[in-house]
């Protein structure tokens, strides 16, 4: 796959915050990229500055090879679907459509074949002639990408698309949005808050915290891999755990050792202090004393497919979350165990001054 | 019983508010000059209104002026908030905080301070005088009407014409222009109305030999008022009534229609 956005340390400011600070971005033709991020993180700007809303204050974008850094919103081959769709209130649905194709002088027949092909593959044929203040939210949805499709964009911004629908809708709009992403053949650039949304859609996520991207990689390397404590909790439950590596490929946490499978060749010699994760269903519930360790549960929810319960360790001040099909109570005291491969190392966040040592070197 | 005294209530208010005006009404037909005895029905204070050069002239003045301040109040007002769109917001409040002091100001101290101006610039006032104070103090409506209709949204709207291919022109014609036209026609109407309503800022403004229908009455009652006046006023109030019926009835005929 051939690149097809590339950012290059883009640095934004405004007023005497800074939004995004150095942000290195690559997408591929064709590809699923999502950014993840809690609000306030970046991501809208990181998108206005490739749909050419803002100018970055630093740093460049590249669009087919092409430094398109200053050229306005209007010259660019990049159509976006806004947060809150953005329709054109005083025009009708097909009015709508039509606005990308009457601005460069479309024929009419042209302009007319192509509304019907786009509100088909939207599945709202017919709507044409409807006003917008008639049409639902999930219609509008629709009608904001068909608008921005019918111009063929080789690239796809998507502004939070799916925030405003409720939950049902929003699952049944991921397929939707999967299926005219293969349709059409071309690259959708997606933004969310939303980490399931992220994962089921993507090829590839890239997760950003305060105008920095913490980690990049297809949604099974996020969920599994994860670089850090922040994409560790912002991506799914888990347990996040403060140890230490104690020998090669042993890592201590709160008092009992663990065999791991990360040592010296991933970063991590014995004696350095280190974060772990372990997601709350990779926790295997033992008998009593068989386990690598034992603990109360001390609460229980029932969440749909499973159980969610907090347990509190023997050893220490640990509460554990664990996620599990069988239906243990409350009080009971259990042994739990966790394989090698599901504890993640993380490397612990730089303290202020370390980060500035590294800086000099 | 409740209903009843309901009812009187209502009519007791709608007594108050339109018997003046359907004394007006009868006397305007008033065969005699007087303003307290009916000799007969008779159209002759109408035949006097058309016939009177001083009351067509003032009619003429007053409804020109109304709409030549209208119309360059509400250009100004819709360009002012175009203008202050594009400013940081600190700035845009303390604009909009000196838009609302001429509205609080009483009309005398602005009718007062308009003709000081022209005294002090030699601008012999007349006309076209009171067409510069018009548009002015019409300006701060227009531009408190148009301005809410200029929000986060009509940026959005604007944002995305672009991202669809128009040049700001374009999004600006097609788009945002057709977001600000109800606050645009409102600022249009209130100033055209408020405009024909003035008359202390008209009578420090204008010059000798001038006059709008407000000022002419106003002179006129020192000399004895014609009931041809009467006729005047009468015709107005049904001009009015009629917009306002017409108005409404298409209103609601479009609200049906949703």
């Amino acid at each position: 796959m051939s690149e097809l956005i590339r950012l290059e340390s883009i640095v934004k400011r405004f007023d005497d915050t800074v939004v995004l600070n150095g942000i290195d971005l690559s997408v591929a033709e064709n590809e699923f990229v999502t950014l993840l991020g809690p609000s306030g993180c970046g991501k809208t700007t990181t998108l206005r500055i490739i749909g050419g809303f803002e100018k970055p204050d630093e740093g460049r974008v590249f669009f087919d090879g092409k430094d398109i850094t200053d050229m306005p919103a209007n010259q660019r081959h990049i159509n976006t679907v806004f947060q809150n769709y953005a329709l054109f209130p005083h025009m009708n649905v097909g009015e709508n459509i039509a606005f990308s194709m009457r601005v460069r002088n479309k024929p009419e027949q042209y302009i007319k074949d192509k509304i019907k092909y786009a509100l088909k593959l939207v599945n709202l044929d017919g709507f044409e002639n409807r006003r917008i203040d008639q049409l639902s939210g999930g219609q509008q949805q629709r009608i904001a990408m068909a608008r921005a499709i019918v111009n063929e964009p080789r690239v796809l911004l998507l502004d939070e698309p799916l925030g405003a629908l409720d939950l049902k809708l929003r699952q049944e709009m991921q397929y939707e949005l999967v299926r005219l992403k293969k349709e059409l053949g071309i690259t959708f650039l997606y933004i969310t808050h939303d980490q399931e949304e992220a994962l089921t859609m993507s090829d590839k996520v890239v997760v950003m915290n305060e105008g920095y991207i913490q980690q990049e990689g297809t949604p099974e390397q996020i969920y599994d891999e994860p670089v850090n404590a922040f994409v560790a909790d912002f991506i799914g439950d888990s347990n996040i755990l403060d140890g230490q590596m104690i020998a090669e490929r042993v890592v201590r946490i709160d008092g009992v050792d663990y065999p791991c499978i990360d040592g010296t060749e991933q970063g991590f010699p014995p004696g350095r202090p280190v974060d772990v994760v372990i997601r709350p269903e990779d926790i295997d519930i033992m008998p009593y004393g068989q386990g690598q360790f034992n603990g109360t549960i001390i609460s229980k929810l029932f969440i749909g497919v499973h159980y969610e319960m907090l347990v509190q360790s023997e050893n220490g001040e640990i509460e554990w979350l664990l996620q599990n099909y069988d239906q243990h109570d409350v009080g009971e005291k259990i042994g739990m165990k966790v394989d090698p491969e599901n504890i993640q190392i993380m490397h612990k966040p730089k303290s202020e001054a370390e980060s500035a040592r590294e800086l000099d070197l | 019983m409740k209903k009843i005294f309901g009812r009187i209530y209502i009519l007791i208010i709608m007594l108050f508010l339109y018997l003046p005006i359907l004394t007006l009404i009868v006397l305007s037909f008033n065969e005699a000059k007087s303003m307290s005895v009916w000799t007969g029905f008779s159209l002759r204070w109408y035949q006097e209104l058309f016939h009177s050069k001083i009351m067509m002239g003032a009619i003429a003045n007053t409804f020109s002026i109304a709409i030549l301040a209208a119309l360059i109040a509400t250009i100004v007002g819709t360009m002012a908030v175009l203008g202050m769109a594009a400013m940081k917001q600190r700035t845009e409040n303390v604009l909009m905080a000196f838009n609302n002091i001429p509205m609080l100001n009483a009309d005398i101290v602005t009718g007062i301070a308009l003709m000081l101006f022209f005294l002090m610039i030699h601008w012999p006032r007349g006309y076209m005088t009171i067409l510069f104070s018009h548009a002015t103090f019409c300006i701060p409506y227009v531009i408190l009407s148009v301005k809410p209709r200029m929000n986060k949204n009509t940026d959005r709207l604007f944002e995305a014409a672009l991202d669809l291919g128009a040049s700001e022109k374009y999004a600006f014609r097609k788009i945002v222009l057709p977001e600000l036209k109800p606050g645009i026609m409102s600022g249009f109407l209130l100033s055209f109305t408020m405009s024909v309503d003035d008359f202390i800022i008209t009578y420090f403004t204008r010059g000798a030999g001038i006059n709008t229908i407000s000022t002419l009455i106003y002179s006129e009652v020192k000399i004895g008022i014609r009931p041809s006046l009467f006729a005047l006023s009468t015709i107005i109030f049904v001009v009015a009534l009629v917009v306002l019926i017409t108005v409404n009835l298409r209103q609601s005929r479009a609200d049906r229609a949703v």
